[in-house]
């Protein structure tokens, strides 16, 4: 009967890895824990890892991990893969290293790889305190950093690409230090949501007990909720752009409203009065319309600069980078002051000798 | 009877300077602006031909909301005979009031009475002129030159006491620019009108120069 059901949950786990998953930590979890108990070990080990793999707001919590990680370590030795189960109990430690594994539930050899993990395990741990919303630059992520020895170490906040994104401790650990994030990258500004994490290593080459380098590494996920902000207006369409060069239409616009008004002005009276002889007013009128118009279609000649028209193009652009600056200073200023979503994952131990 | 000299004028200053200056950032344009002209006035009553010159002093305002529009303008002067003439001068006060639509851009439409009246003496003529009038603007520098030319014709008309039946035709043009970077313009006008009644023609011919506050239309 035992059997069966492990064939199924081993079916379930390995033939259908895309259900698994879709699955949540803690169902996985579950399933691993169960397939422990009726020795079906290598599928375990693959669920309990999946479970462990699960970032962000699916993750599993630290006592959740803790107990994924204890069921790792009695699963590998079970398979006598004695090199994974050590990882396994290191990473328990440093999530918790006051767990004590159940001599009732675990057979001697488990108790004993975890004890060997214990003296070979770097002595430094990181706790969270959970899901925190915080201001950027107001307020504070805070995440306690312990170790029984001294060792140097340095802790840096890194995204998802390995680069510092913000540099939090620098010296010797002793005891424990609250490292505090205020949520700002090293030039001040709020990173993009994402994938992040404190990574955390010796200083000067720090060794471990057993003389190997370690990295102690706290995944975080920071999220933002949306922030109502006002779109960037488009730049000006062209059509809002006068020529700033003369061109042969807007040259002809120029002269034919004053050729024809000056010709007007002289010849109308003859169809107005008829009978009379008009006066040489009219000719001072209408010649000075008629050299107007000639003026202006100089001044708009083909490839005659037209300075009111640059200026007038470069307040409408002016214009419309004064307003884009504005809003976006606005827009930032409304990101700065919204919370930032810091949401911790399980702590992992990498050290030299992880195979 | 002599009109009051250059009282109509002030009181049409007056009248036209305050509403213009409010209503300039508003919804409403106005216009408003004083005009000096050198008229040349030639009458002919039966085989008497006279011509006179004389000076002419106004005022002229425009009120502009959309498309609908409302102009005034004012007048007097007096117009001395040509020498060698035995006829007496003449007191001239005139003026006009039009409704105008913008048909388009560069065209408006207005219709709206004219009125002349010289006082000879003790006695005066009056003409009384609907008119009908269109009126096309070109820009030959936007927002610092441009040009305009109006055409008119009488619907209806009337001179003298008892009145007659009059009418007449006209035409106008001339150049507007801006003076400086403020919203004064400066106008080069010439304006024909020529009034007929029965027996009766006068040919009236005028050279202006004005200063206008607001951008004219």
């Amino acid at each position: 009967m035992n059997r069966l059901l492990a064939a199924g949950l081993t079916v379930c786990a390995l033939l259908v890895p895309g259900v698994a998953r879709a699955q949540s930590a803690s169902a996985l979890l579950d399933q691993g824990v169960r397939a422990y108990s009726v020795r079906e070990y290598d599928g375990g080990a693959w669920l309990l890892r999946r479970a462990l793999a699960v970032e962000g707001a699916n993750a599993l919590s630290n006592a959740e991990a803790a107990r994924a990680l204890v069921y790792l370590t009695a699963t590998e030795v079970a398979r006598n893969q004695r090199d994974s189960a050590l990882v396994a109990a290191r990473r328990l430690i440093v999530l918790d290293p006051r767990y004590r594994p159940d001599e009732r539930t675990f057979p001697p050899q488990v108790i004993a790889v975890y004890q060997e993990a214990r003296r070979s395990a770097p002595s430094v741990s990181i706790r969270a305190s959970g899901d925190t919303a915080i201001r950027p630059g107001s307020e504070a992520f805070v995440v306690r950093l312990g170790s029984s020895t001294s060792p140097e170490v340095s802790a840096a906040v890194t995204n998802a690409d390995g680069r510092v994104v913000r540099t939090l401790f620098t010296g010797t650990l002793r005891d424990s230090v609250d490292l505090r994030w205020n949520g700002l990258d090293a030039s001040g500004n709020p990173p993009p949501p994402g994938r992040y994490a404190i990574i955390v290593s010796p200083r000067r080459g720090g060794a471990t007990a057993s003389g190997g380098g370690w990295t102690l590494r706290l995944p975080l996920e920071l999220a933002r909720p949306s922030v109502d902000t006002t779109p960037l207006p488009p730049g000006p369409p062209d059509s809002l752009f006068r020529p700033e060069r003369g061109n042969t239409s807007g040259a002809a616009r120029a002269l034919v409203p004053g050729v024809v008004a000056g010709v007007a002005i002289v010849l109308i009276p003859k169809l107005v009065a008829t009978d009379e002889r008009a006066s040489n007013a009219r000719l001072v009128v209408g010649g000075a319309v008629t050299i107007a118009g000639v003026a202006a279609f100089l001044s708009k000649r083909p490839g005659q600069r037209i300075p009111a028209n640059e200026r007038y193009n470069r307040n409408l652009r002016e214009n419309w980078q004064r307003n884009v600056a504005e809003i976006s200073r606005r827009n930032a200023d409304r990101q700065r002051q919204s919370r930032l979503i810091i949401r911790p994952g399980a702590p992992s131990l990498v050290t030299s000798e992880t195979p | 009877m002599k009109p009051p000299p250059r009282l109509g004028l002030l009181v049409t200053c007056a009248a036209l300077l305050p509403v213009a200056l409010h209503a300039q950032d508003k919804r409403l344009q106005f216009t408003v602006g004083g005009v000096a002209g050198y008229e040349i006035v030639q009458s002919h009553f039966g085989q008497v031909n006279d011509r006179f010159t004389g000076l002419l002093l106004g005022a002229e305002g425009v009120l502009i909301s959309d498309r609908l529009m409302v102009r005034v303008r004012y007048g007097e002067g007096r117009m001395n005979p040509s020498a060698g003439s035995n006829t007496a001068a003449r007191e001239v006060v005139e003026g006009e009031a039009f409704f105008g639509v913008r048909a388009t851009p560069w065209l408006s439409i207005w219709a709206g009475p004219s009125a002349r009246a010289y006082t000879i003496d003790d006695s005066a003529e009056r003409w009384l002129i609907w008119t009908v009038r269109a009126t096309a603007r070109g820009t030959l520098l936007p927002g610092r030159m441009q040009t305009f030319v109006e055409l008119w014709g009488a619907a209806s008309g009337n001179v003298g006491n008892p009145p007659i039946k009059a009418g007449g035709r006209g035409a106008s043009g001339g150049l507007e620019a801006r003076l400086g970077d403020a919203n004064f313009w400066g106008r080069l006008g010439y304006r024909i009108e020529s009034t007929h009644a029965e027996g009766l023609r006068e040919t009236v011919e005028t050279l202006t120069l004005s200063v206008i506050y607001g951008l004219p239309q």
